[in-house]
Parts: C-alpha cells; structure tokens; sequence
C-alpha cells in the first residue's frame, strides 16, 4: 500500500477506559475508495476506534492521520469524516428533508440555498427515498431511517465514512438488501466506507479489506478470501465462526487431539497449540468405516437446515461440538440418527494448525 | 367468542367507575368553587354585608380603580421578570446538570441539591432573605466591610427588587428540573452527529439541543407561571407593602370580607392563568412527549 493510495492510517492508537484497554496500540492503514469490514467480537473496541477516527474521542496516545493530515488534534466537527450511527441518530424534530440538509445548513462551509435544495435531494433519490422528504422521522420505517441517516452523512461528500453496525438493527432480509446497496453506493461515490461489525458473515460478504480486531488490536488484515482460507491465529479462526477448533499439542511434524495424532505439514506460529479445520471440510463416517486419516468419535446432536446447505451438530467426547457443513449440491442430506455415534474425519492437508513452535 | 370478551365488556362497565372519585372530587374542590366565585363577584356589597342581589359594581369597582388596575399590571410585569430570570438563571444550570454532567449518577444528585432548600418551610424561605438584603443585612454587611460601598444599598429589601429576587430563587428550580429532564432525554449520539456533520457547539445548541429541550422550558415555564401569578406570601413578605399583586389584594379583601371584590379579582386571575397556559401549550405539543 503507497502513500499516495492511502486514506487514513493509524499509528500505535491506544485508548484506556479505567483498567481496560479498548485499544492497545492499533496500527492500521486504509487505502482510498474502498471498502473496509472491520469485525470484532462485542468488547473488542471497534467502537471506540471509530469513535477516534471519527474525533468524539482523543487517543491517549498515538496519531491519527487523515488525507495525509494529522487529525489527531482536530475537532470531530471540522474532521470531514462522515460516520454513521448504529442507532441512525436521526434529528427527531426535523424533516427527512431537513435532516439530510443539516449538514449544509451548519455546517463550517457556507453553502448556497439552492444548492443545498438540490444536493439534498440528489442524496435523497440516490438512497431510494425520493418523496418522502417531508416526512417525520417517526413516519418512516427502520430501513428508510437508516438510508436518511446514509444520505445525511453522504450529502457532504466526505472522504471516509465510517458505519457503527449499521445493519445491525435492521431485519435479516433487509440486511440483505442494505449490504449490496451499501456496496453499489460506495462504488458510486468513490469514497472509503469503514463498516465495523459483530458478523462474520456481513464483514466477508461486504469488506475489500477485513480487518479483525480483538482485545483492542487489528490481529489480521487481508481480503476476505485471505482471512477465510488464512486466519493468522486461533482467535481470527474463531471469530468467523466457520471452523472447528480442537486443543491439543503440536509439536514440529504432527498433532496430537482428540481425534488421534496426525502428521501437519505446515504448523503456524501461535499463542497457543490449535488445530482448526472448516465445517464444511468435515465428512461424517458411520463406526467401522475405512477412515484414512483423522478420526473423532462423536455423538449426533441435531441438524439446522440452511437453504443450500444443511448444518450437522456432533458432540465429542469431551462435551464439545463438532460441526459438519453439508453442501446440497454435493448430494443430497444424510439421514443421522440422533444419540447414534459416528466418525467424523476429513484430509488433514485441509486442516490449518497452530503451534507455538510453529513458523511465523 | 362470550368468554374472551366478557371480561372486555366488565372492564368496559367499570370504566366510568373508575373516574368516578376524582369527578366527584373535581366537582366538589374545584367546578364547584370556580362557579361560586363567578356567581358571587357579582353580588352586592355593603361596608359590613353583602347579598345576592346581583350587580357589576365590584366589576367597575375593579376597573375604575387605578390601585387595582395597576396591581393587576404589576402583576404580570413581575411575572414576566421572573419568568426571565428563572428561564435565564434556570437553563445553564440545567443544561449543565441535563446533559454535560456525563455520570447519571452526579446528575441525579446535583438535582436533589437543587430542592434542598424546599427542606425547609415556605416562609422560612421568604423571610431568611430579610436578613440576607436588609440595611444592616448580610450583603450590605459584606459589602460595606470590601470597601465596595460606603453607604448600605436600601433598595435591596423591600422594594420590587427583592421580591423579584426572592421569588426567582425560590421558582428557579421548577425551570431547571423540567429542563434537565428533556436535556437527559436527549440521545447523546444525535449531538455526535451534529458535530459529525460540521456544527460547531453554537449550531448543536440553537438547532438541536434547544428544540429538543423545549418541552421542558413549557411545563418548567407553565409552573413558575402558575405559582407567580398566584403569588402573594414573597411580596407581602419582601416588598414593605410596597409592592402589591392580585394576590396581595385577595388577601386584603378577604380580610375585610369584601367578598364580591375578592370575587372579582379571582376570577380576573384565573382567566389570566388560563391565557398565559393555553399560550405555553401552543408552542410545543405536549402531547406527543407524554
């Protein structure tokens, strides 16, 4: 990433609340017009770190660089970073119109009236809300808010927009919707948009970039196919919530688990000795099967249903759950019965694994 | 389908039951003596008696008489004065206690310290200003002692200005406590949002925080408005009966049981305090707060 390319960038930002660190010294660069998923876990401090790009909070140590401009020191309202509230933030006794014009009204700049009629309802029509500018904000429904909230923030035509969970109170379906309209705005408008969430499966589907914040530090950054097929550790796995993840010992060349010891050719430098293998890399054997390689004796839970594909629940020995993924395209759904045990195995080249002794 | 709404249709009937006490009691303390006024501001009265002969004479009394038109002026001049200053005095506290106190906790407290003073008794409250603004009082005391004045201020007890000064003391705090309540309402990341899109403090204040607060300033206006206009302890307490309200002249006629007058200038203040709450009323839409 050049300098030239890049639209902000964070240098060892570290903000302490009492005894916790919500952010623990983040470095991060983010180059222009693209769009950056930061996912993290609740408590992971991806708020406050929005919070400090957006200046509603001084770092107490490190800089902020915007532009190629330490913001550090500037207030949030002359900043030109848009940020958008998980909440919406909608001015309760403001019209959709006058909401989106907020901006442009009070803003630093003086900006002429007709042009602010006419900004104002470019945004309002580009969100798919046109005709409704007179409407009250307690007149609309919660996806309509969340679009004026969008078109408020994008009327001033920042360079950066960040967004707290914005989808996160909206229903599943329009959740949907929302994530590729988000997408074709932002392509629209050439600007940086950093989408911070709790889900896995939205910070995938919507980043360029993920970047996985845990504890108050960015622990992977990479696109998404990267972070999928790659996570950089044990947490990152966990965090997608597509992996099972077994305790263990690894020693140079192989892996002693649950599910006996197996050879790893490659083992990745960690805090901690884990082996992590996909859901849906797992195959379910009935007892006395042939298996090649890893084999865990697990009792079958129950099944959930997800449209293209159907998710298997085993238990394990030790209590814990091991999950299977069953894509239909790849034949049709296994009929397990429940209490019965089975063996769970899959191609231990798939398995990816941590060791302490691992290589960097 | 007659199980699910027979308890519906037993509510129903016992609706009316339920207002029924405080209809009664409505009627009783409050209809009731509101037409008796009315009805007795017209009677006849004589130096020791009064009839029911019905009359406008206390009516013309009250509007040919340059005391009782000129006590009813005072009357709302004062309102107005103090409803300024509790309004001025009442909205940065507020404001501070509302919504610049970050810890709900310090604020709840901070607003507990603003009625310590209604610990102590009405009166006691007026009266404690006499030493406090009198000649030989605390302020002329502290004064004089800095070298500021060589002379006590006389003005400060007993005049218009320490009825004023009482009474905002004494209201101020059913401006601040409305206020700060709107103020703690106010969801935090509206105001971030504000910023976010390039006001600057002056901007969130005058387009944001003050609309959203406005409520508060109606029903913390509505009862200082109230008790001022009604008020007749502060003057007669602060003022030397120098200084003479509606109030003040109901208590006097009272007293010399010139009922019909009495009468008169009740039903003059209330119609006056319905005026100046329907006028609060229309500015805001309390309803939809509620």
């Amino acid at each position: 990433m050049n300098q030239m390319n890049s639209i902000f960038r964070l240098e060892g930002v570290s903000r302490q609340y009492g005894d916790v660190a919500a952010l623990d010294g983040i470095n991060f660069e983010a180059s222009n017009n693209e769009y950056i998923s930061l996912l993290g876990p609740s408590g992971s401090g991806k708020t406050s770190l929005l919070r400090v790009i957006a200046g509603f909070e001084k770092p107490d140590s490190g800089r902020v660089w915007f532009e190629g401009r330490d913001i550090t020191d500037v207030p949030a309202h002359e900043r030109g970073i848009g940020f958008v509230f998980q909440n919406f933030a909608l001015f309760p006794h403001l019209t959709v119109f006058e909401n989106v014009a907020f901006g442009l009204r009070n803003g630093i700049k003086e900006v002429p009236q007709d042009e602010i009629t006419s900004r104002v309802f470019e945004a309002i029509e580009m969100v798919g809300l046109a005709g409704l500018e007179d409407r009250g904000t307690e007149q609309i429904s919660g996806g309509q808010k969340q679009r004026v909230a969008l078109a408020r923030t994008l009327v001033m035509q920042p360079r950066l927009v960040l967004l707290d969970e914005p989808l996160g109170a909206l229903d599943a379906n329009l959740r949907d919707r929302m994530q590729t309209e988000l997408r074709a705005i932002r392509e629209k408008l050439d600007v940086t948009f950093l989408h911070v969430t709790g889900s896995e499966t939205e910070a995938l589907a919507m980043g360029d970039t993920v970047a996985v914040l845990d504890a108050g530090k960015v622990i992977q950054s990479g696109n998404s196919s990267e972070i999928y097929d790659a996570p950089a550790s044990p947490d990152v796995a966990l965090f997608l919530n597509r992996f099972n993840l077994f305790d263990g010992v690894a020693t140079g060349t192989t892996f002693r688990g649950p599910f006996g010891q197996v050879a790893t050719p490659v083992v990745r430098k960690a805090s901690r000795d884990v082996y992590a293998i996909r859901y849906d890399r797992v195959q379910v054997f009935n007892m006395g099967d042939a298996i090649p390689g890893p084999a865990l004796d697990a009792r079958y839970v129950a099944s959930e249903y997800l449209g293209s594909s159907i998710m298997y629940f085993f238990e394990a020995a030790d209590g814990k759950t091991v999950e299977a993924e069953h894509h239909l395209s790849f034949g049709d759904p296994q009929d397990y019965k429940v209490g019965q045990h089975y063996v769970l195995s899959w191609d231990p080249a798939q398995a990816i694994v941590f060791g302490q002794e691992g290589a960097e | 389908m007659s199980d699910t709404t027979a308890p519906k249709g037993k509510l129903k009937s016992a609706t009316p039951w339920l207002i029924a006490p405080g209809v009664v009691w409505m009627i009783l303390f409050l209809v009731a003596p509101i037409v008796m006024i009315i009805y007795v501001s017209f009677w006849t009265q004589s130096t020791f008696s009064i009839d029911s002969t019905l009359t406008l004479a206390s009516w013309k009394n009250f509007f040919s008489s340059e005391a009782y038109v000129g006590a009813l002026w005072t009357t709302i001049r004062l309102w107005l004065i103090v409803l300024f200053l509790t309004f001025i005095i009442g909205y940065p506290a507020a404001l501070f206690v509302g919504l610049l106190v970050k810890s709900k906790t310090v604020s709840t407290v901070l607003l507990v310290l603003c009625v310590i003073p209604f610990w102590t008794s009405f009166l006691i409250r007026v009266l404690a200003w006499r030493p406090m603004l009198g000649k030989e009082g605390a302020i002329n005391i502290i004064l004089m002692k800095a070298g500021i004045i060589a002379q006590p201020i006389e003005v400060l007890l007993f005049s218009e200005l320490s009825v004023v000064i009482g009474m905002t003391q004494i209201y101020v705090v059913f401006m601040v406590g409305p206020i700060a309540f709107m103020l703690g309402r106010i969801d935090r990341n509206i105001i971030e949002a504000a910023r976010d899109l390039g006001a600057g403090f002056g901007r969130i204040f005058w387009k944001i925080i003050l609309p959203l607060s406005m409520p508060g300033v109606v029903v913390g206006a509505i009862f200082v408005s109230v008790m001022v206009l009604g008020e007749f302890a502060t003057s007669g307490a602060l003022s030397g009966r120098k200084v003479n309200l509606l109030g003040n002249i109901i208590v006097t006629q009272v007293g010399s049981l010139k009922w019909a007058m009495a009468s008169v200038v009740g039903v003059i203040l209330t119609v006056l305090l319905g005026i100046v709450v329907a006028g609060f009323l229309r500015i805001v839409d309390l309803k939809r707060e509620l």
